[in-house]
């Protein structure tokens, strides 16, 4: 079906002018002409989808790696001075709630289009979640642990690296993963906002099934690849959680 | 213990494993340290009244000083401003006549042992790394530390394949004797013990307090201990300091003082109804004068048996094996045979030599011939202890403050059987 | 016209922000003269978007409160409430409205279903931490005294997990609300379209309803919140400090965090 005409005129369903071509009209009666799912199409131009691809793993891992420096950044701030963790988790968590395409637009007239926007408002995102899993982490060390670590004579800042960061470590990659993964998801809004990504094809032809499929899969891809490197990566740095009775 | 744990820079001789269990027979590196509280006081923000108020005390080189109180008599607060996690109002605290708070906080809790209730081990750390935490501070070198664990755990009778284990490993009472390691590490000359024992079960309770008690004969640290329990710090401490609330001291005397003579009311009360008997938890077997017994074996006949009984104080011969390990008892019905059958006796109730006499007691009125055998180490009986020579213990003596747990010779039935371990009128084959 | 290599704003900051103020307040007329902005049309795109939210969080609680309540009291499935939680926050909302409009179309219906699979996760988790969560021997005290299994569910674990079920229905919504902005994608009209058909509103247009959208979901988190609060039983609000000392939770991938897809 078209989707020309149908928000009263005012919304145009583009397809195109982004790059995207695909020519019905040679191929009548076609799978790619009946707007179907077409497994020969997605072999012979899966070659398109690999650049935005790229720019979403891009725009993905800047604003959580940004992110991530910014709340554990405020996390630490707050483990000295307690009072600042409500105001933290209340701003973190204005900036969360404003959805994204909004956030796009609200940073129009400050950074204009491009991928310094897109990443504005997705680095806001993740400190929400990201502050709240460091602090999360650190709250979850056992209080006799730490007793005992100052009593054994760890100075604060011996403490906090020795102690406390590797034990709420697991908590801290539990927010990273679910960071990451809703930061895939946002990313595909940032053609909204000039910075390409997966969402571009998507929104390119939205009817045609293959390009939604083959898309909406590279974006779940892009996440559980990010997740299982996370993964990973925490069970190199836990071994201890592994140990089980002897 | 170890011979070089204060100086980790220089050629350090690393501890042989075989010979570092017993490295504290070798000489400690660091003498123990005296301490002193003068007029300690602590009052906590938005309460009432201090929690610690003026505790004035001090602990000698080398003795176990136990704060025992109800809670919030603010004895744990005490304790913890020691080693600084708390800080004081006003007072001071010596250690070896030099005030705590002229010192870093964690530099001077590297040389202050702290073991908590909780244990507090770190989760993320091998075993081996745990005990290591302190020496690893101090910057000792690897093959030190490494040394160093190994002896500590064997000191702390831990298998030594636990080194590599995560605490997760580990159950309650191993993991208490890592915390005791761990806190050993650095051979502090000062040890805080905050509940150690409190969350354990009893049987394994116990058995850490007398291991503890054995290990402590030998490293001689200076302790101070916290526990609300009073039976805990009559048994472990040489001074016990009761606290009341407010945080104020109500006396500072030896178990056997605080039994003998209460200061007030509340200690009194605190000790508790049965403080006589309570003094049976402060002495052991061993210091007791024991009875002879007339031992018999299997197969020795029952008419030399009985004739060796004629005017003996214990009235039931003890059938021992051929290591002289107690067997069973025989009474006159299990005599009627021509020759002893051990395996028709009663049950023997055994002591150990270091046993606390309460326990000991407690053994001897279960049995059913009101005696126990006391045995040595090796499980070679040494003699045999009767109900009334315990209750004899408890009869207050005038003017004596300390029970030091001599034999009343009166009123005791005098031993007129000299048994000695003769071999018997006949030939055995065996012996 | 595509969006993609628009030039930056022309326009001063000032005046780019005056104007989509006044887009908000007062009818414009677009280049090619229709009415566009204004408090009336503005009204009408906020009312199908909060009905197009609401049916959708109505008909996501009706489906994952009882299927949360059972699994919950049984402690079953724990890892369907997991997975759904974690392959819900995979999908991109933007993906999940393609997917439906590519292969059921455009319109109200397929957008609030589309929605409703996106509530679906937070509310499901919600529900079911908060009753897997409520102590197992208040859940034993009230079957000794002789609660029917319906009983110990109406009366003991839906009040004690009310407060987490709220908290999942608020990220929910909050969720639901900022997806919503993309409806008009599948011929659904709300306060998304103004900012995805520049062409007829400009910059100003765009601004002036992201303002709006963003308003509405700060409204909708805040209300929510409200509700939260509300929820929770009095005698469990008091002790929320000293709780923070039990041990805590087991680490679950993101049964407890927030699902977000915008």
């Amino acid at each position: 079906m078209s989707l020309a005409g149908l928000s009263t005129g005012a919304s145009v369903i583009a397809q195109d002018g982004s790059g995207f071509f695909r020519d019905r009209a040679s191929d009548a009666g076609s799978c790619v002409s009946k707007n179907g799912f077409c497994p020969d199409w997605i072999a012979d131009n899966f070659g398109q989808y690999t650049g935005p691809l790229q720019e979403h793993a891009v725009l993905t891992v800047t604003a959580v790696v940004i992110g991530f420096v910014i709340a554990f950044a405020l996390a630490l701030i707050a483990e000295k001075r307690r009072w600042l963790v409500g105001p933290f988790t209340q701003l973190s968590g204005i900036l969360y709630t404003i959805p994204t395409l909004a956030a796009f637009f609200l940073l129009l007239p400050i950074t204009g289009r491009g991928f310094l926007t897109a990443e504005v408002a997705l680095v806001a995102y993740t400190l929400l979640i990201l502050f709240r899993g460091v602090r999360t982490g650190l709250d979850s060390v056992p209080p006799e642990t730490v007793d005992a670590a100052k009593g054994v004579g760890l100075t604060d800042r011996q403490l906090m690296w020795q102690v406390k960061l590797p034990l709420a470590l697991p908590q801290i990659i539990a927010a990273l993963r679910v960071a990451s993964s809703t930061t895939v998801g946002l990313a595909t809004l940032a053609f909204f906002a000039g910075a390409g990504g997966l969402g571009g094809k998507i929104y390119a032809d939205l009817t045609f099934k293959s390009n939604v499929v083959l898309a909406s899969l590279l974006c779940v891809a892009l996440a559980v690849a990010i997740e299982i490197v996370l993964v990973l990566v925490q069970r190199g740095l836990t071994p201890w959680t592994r140990a089980v009775n002897a | 213990m170890s011979p070089e744990p204060a100086r980790p820079a220089g050629p350090s001789p690393i501890p042989s494993a075989a010979g570092g269990a017993r490295a504290g027979a070798r000489g400690l590196s660091r003498p123990a340290a005296r301490l002193e509280l003068r007029e300690l006081t602590k009052q906590y923000p938005g309460e009432d009244g201090p929690a610690v108020d003026r505790l004035s005390l001090e602990v000698p080189a080398g003795e176990i000083c136990v704060f025992v109180g109800p809670s919030g008599c603010g004895k744990t607060t005490a304790m913890r401003m020691i080693n600084r996690m708390i800080d004081r109002d006003s007072g001071e605290i010596l250690l070896d006549g030099r005030d705590v708070n002229d010192r870093d906080p964690s530099e001077l809790r590297r040389e202050i042992g702290y073991v908590i209730q909780q244990i507090g081990l770190f989760p993320h750390r091998t075993i081996e790394e745990n005990i290591g935490t302190v020496p690893s501070l101090l910057g000792w070198k690897k093959a030190d530390i490494a040394a160093r664990t190994q002896e500590l755990l064997d000191l702390v009778g831990l298998d030594p394949a636990f080194a590599k284990r995560y605490p997760a490993q580990l159950s309650g009472g191993q993991r208490q004797r890592v915390g005791v390691a761990r806190a050993l590490a650095a051979d502090p000359p000062l040890l805080l013990m905050d509940e150690p024992f409190g969350a354990i079960d009893p049987i394994t309770r116990d058995r850490l307090q007398n291991e503890f008690l054995r290990l402590q004969k030998t490293l001689g640290r200076t302790i101070v201990f916290v526990t609300h329990d009073i039976d805990e710090a009559i048994k472990m401490g040489d001074r016990i300091a009761v606290l009341r609330t407010g945080g104020r001291l109500a006396q500072y005397a030896t178990p056997a003082e605080l039994l003998l003579a209460p200061a007030d009311d509340f200690v009194e009360r605190f000790v508790g109804a049965d403080r006589a008997l309570k003094r049976l938890a402060l002495g052991r077997v061993s210091d007791l004068d024991l009875l002879p017994v007339v031992k018999v074996h299997d197969g020795d006949p029952s008419d030399w048996v009985r004739s060796q009984l004629a005017g003996a104080p214990v009235p039931y011969p003890l059938v021992v094996d051929d290591d002289e390990r107690p067997v069973s008892w025989l009474d006159a019905d299990d005599l009627r045979a021509d020759r002893v059958v051990g395996a028709e006796g009663s049950d023997v109730a055994i002591v150990d030599g270091d046993a606390v006499l309460r326990d000991a007691f407690s053994s001897v009125l279960q049995s059913r011939v009101r005696f126990a055998v006391v045995v040595d180490e090796r499980g070679k009986s040494i003699g045999v202890l009767s109900a009334d020579r315990i209750a004899d213990e408890l009869l207050p003596r005038d003017g004596e403050q300390q029970p030091d747990l001599a034999p009343v010779a009166d009123g005791l039935p005098t031993p007129t059987l000299d048994y000695p371990d003769a071999a018997p009128p006949f030939d055995r084959g065996t012996k | 016209m595509s969006l993609l290599g628009l030039p930056a704003p022309s326009l001063p900051v000032g005046s780019l922000v005056g104007d989509a103020l006044e887009f908000i307040v007062s009818e414009q007329r677009s280049i090619d003269g229709t009415p566009i902005g204004g408090p009336s049309q503005l009204w009408g795109l906020t009312q199908t978007h909060l009905e197009l939210s609401l049916s959708a969080l109505l008909l996501a609680t009706l489906l994952s409160v009882p299927i949360g309540l059972l699994l919950g009291h049984y402690r079953k499935g724990e890892l369907v409430a997991i997975a759904a939680s974690n392959v819900g926050r995979a999908v991109p909302s933007l993906a999940l409205i393609a997917l439906f409009v590519a292969f059921l179309g455009t319109g109200f219906l397929n957008v609030a279903l589309a929605l409703v699979l996106l509530a679906i996760p937070p509310i499901l988790t919600g529900t079911y931490v908060g009753v897997a969560a409520v102590d197992r021997e208040i859940v034993d005290a009230a079957r000794g005294q002789g609660l029917t299994e319906f009983q110990i569910v109406r009366q003991v674990e839906l009040p004690l997990a009310l407060a987490s079920i709220f908290g999942g229905l608020r990220t929910s919504a909050v969720n639901v609300v900022a997806t919503a902005t993309i409806a008009p994608l599948a011929g659904v009209l709300t306060l998304g379209d103004p900012i995805i058909a520049t062409s007829v509103y400009g910059d100003a247009g765009r601004l002036g309803a992201s303002i709006v959208v963003a308003l509405l979901a700060v409204l909708t988190e805040v209300g929510f919140a409200q509700a939260q609060r509300a929820a929770t039983p009095a005698g469990l609000r008091s002790h929320r400090r000293s709780l923070r000392r039990s041990p805590a939770p087991p680490i679950l991938t993101s049964t407890t965090q927030p699902r977000s897809t915008r």
